[in-house]
């Protein structure tokens, strides 16, 4: 990650317990991901997310699906710094 | 870890000792290095995140269901069943219950009626075993609540809780088991067993450290939490969020004391709760054979083992039992537990109050060796 030319996705989840159990689950399917904490610009949330590249994302949903986990949102880093929700 | 070697410990149904090796080395792990969990996004507090996780896993994983969130940690049984109880109960509610609860179910209910709701105590048998028919015919149509102990912690006694909660289910009514002196000690399967919350210490059966307990709540259970404040989560809003396991468990949460549950509850995945049970039966046995041959002693509670958790109650003829506990340490090392057990109905129902009883508690240490030793100890007690 971070060397990819894929751009990073940033999965916002209800809890850490959620945050948790989606990154055992995505472990599962061979999914990168890093917790990271939550930006600022996307909540003022004090907790974590999970941070994978967009190529990911259909592996991604299938994972989670199967647990079955929803994220509360999904957002695209643009090259311009901010951040544009992509459905998940 | 084991017991100081001058002691015979059969005090299990009050805590657990020893612990599994590793326990009280997670502990001091923990405490060098837990964050707080959720509250931040660096190292420290995110692997204490994960060590609350793996032990929610553990926990959904021994009691066979599905979804760990909603396993919530408290800071004991009485915490989870204060819970339950006050989350749940309305003025004008009907709760069901029975003669043989702790007084962890039966203070809170008590405090519920001063504010209008009514209590129905169903009584035991005898040996301290309520029935089914009897629980089941207590409902009303304002019934909302029944709570029921899974086995008494003064007789033993293990309760008809599969028949109580499939037909209070059917009935449209919430059921609620005190599993404080079965969880990790008799196999409970939530996916098999409908029942609606389940309250548990972490530090008896469960093997962990004291501080820790859970509460299971199913989905569709209306609980209101009793304790809002910080959860980590959904900070930007000052009302308590409404998913779990956070909406139950606000504060900064006991990652030490859970850190030492998760490596016990590891031992007991590994090891298996029906092992563990299987041992226990035959500790019980041997205890029970072996005092009804002892001329003065009273036993309590049912007389098939396997009706029995382990807790096993007794009297040597009309001695006081504090003096038999005491003379049991001082005689032979044993630490039994004499009195009342927190639980003054269950020794009406067996027509033990005010006196108590004595009550030994083994656990999956014990050794048969130590069971024949407070079998001596007994017969020297008792006046022959």
């Amino acid at each position: 990650m971070g060397r990819s030319e894929s751009p990073e996705v940033v999965l916002i989840f209800r809890g850490t317990h959620q945050v948790l159990s989606a990154e055992k689950a995505l472990k599962v399917g061979g999914v990168a991901i890093r917790l990271i904490p939550v930006p600022r610009r996307l909540t003022s949330d004090c907790g974590l997310a999970v941070r994978l590249e967009e190529q990911s994302l259909p592996k991604a949903r299938e994972m989670l699906a199967a647990v079955p986990i929803v994220p509360a949102s999904a957002h695209r880093l643009l090259s311009s710094g901010e951040y544009e929700e992509v459905s998940f | 870890m084991t017991v100081p070697k001058e002691y015979i410990y059969l005090d299990n149904a009050a805590t657990s000792l020893p612990k599994p090796r590793g326990v009280a080395e997670a502990v001091a792990g923990a405490i060098g290095r837990a964050g707080n969990p959720g509250r931040s996004g660096h190292a420290l507090s995110i692997g204490s995140a994960r060590d609350l996780f793996a032990a929610r896993e553990r926990l959904a994983e021994l009691f066979g269901f599905r979804d760990s969130a909603r396993f919530v940690f408290t800071e004991n049984a009485t915490g989870a069943l204060n819970r339950a109880i006050k989350g749940l109960l309305r003025p004008g509610d009907h709760v069901v219950t029975t003669s043989v609860e702790h007084n962890s179910v039966m203070r809170p209910l008590r405090r519920l009626e001063g504010a209008g709701v009514s209590v129905t105590v169903v009584p035991a048998d005898p040996t301290g075993t309520v029935a089914a028919a009897e629980v089941v015919a207590a409902i009303r149509k304002e019934t909302r609540l029944v709570a029921v102990t899974h086995a008494s912690n003064v007789s033993g006694a293990i309760q008809p809780v599969e028949a109580i909660v499939r037909a209070a289910k059917a009935r449209g009514v919430f059921t609620l088991i005190d599993a404080a002196q079965t969880a990790g000690a008799v196999p409970i399967d939530l996916s098999a067993l409908p029942v609606d919350m389940l309250a548990a210490s972490g530090h008896k059966g469960l093997l962990g450290p004291q501080g820790t307990g859970f509460l299971f709540v199913r989905e569709g259970v209306p609980l209101v939490p009793l304790v809002e404040g910080g959860t980590g989560s959904r900070s930007e809003d000052d009302h308590q969020p409404d998913f779990y396991p956070d909406c139950l468990e606000s504060g900064t949460p006991n990652s030490v004391g859970i850190a030492g549950l998760s490596v016990a509850l590891a031992w007991l995945l590994k090891k298996g709760v029906a092992s563990v049970r299987s041992k226990e039966v035959a500790l019980i046995s041997e205890l029970l054979e072996g005092m009804r041959q002892i001329r003065g002693v009273i036993v309590y509670g049912p007389e098939d083992p396997a009706k029995r958790g382990c807790a096993l109650s007794f009297n040597v003829g009309g001695a006081d039992p504090g003096e038999v506990g005491r003379r049991l340490e001082r005689e032979a090392g044993i630490l039994s537990r004499a009195g009342l057990h927190c639980s003054p109905n269950a020794h009406r129902t067996l027509g033990t109050f005010p006196q108590g009883t004595v009550r030994v508690s083994p656990g999956p240490f014990t050794t048969r060796k130590e069971i024949r030793a407070c079998l001596s100890a007994l017969r020297g007690i008792a006046p022959g």
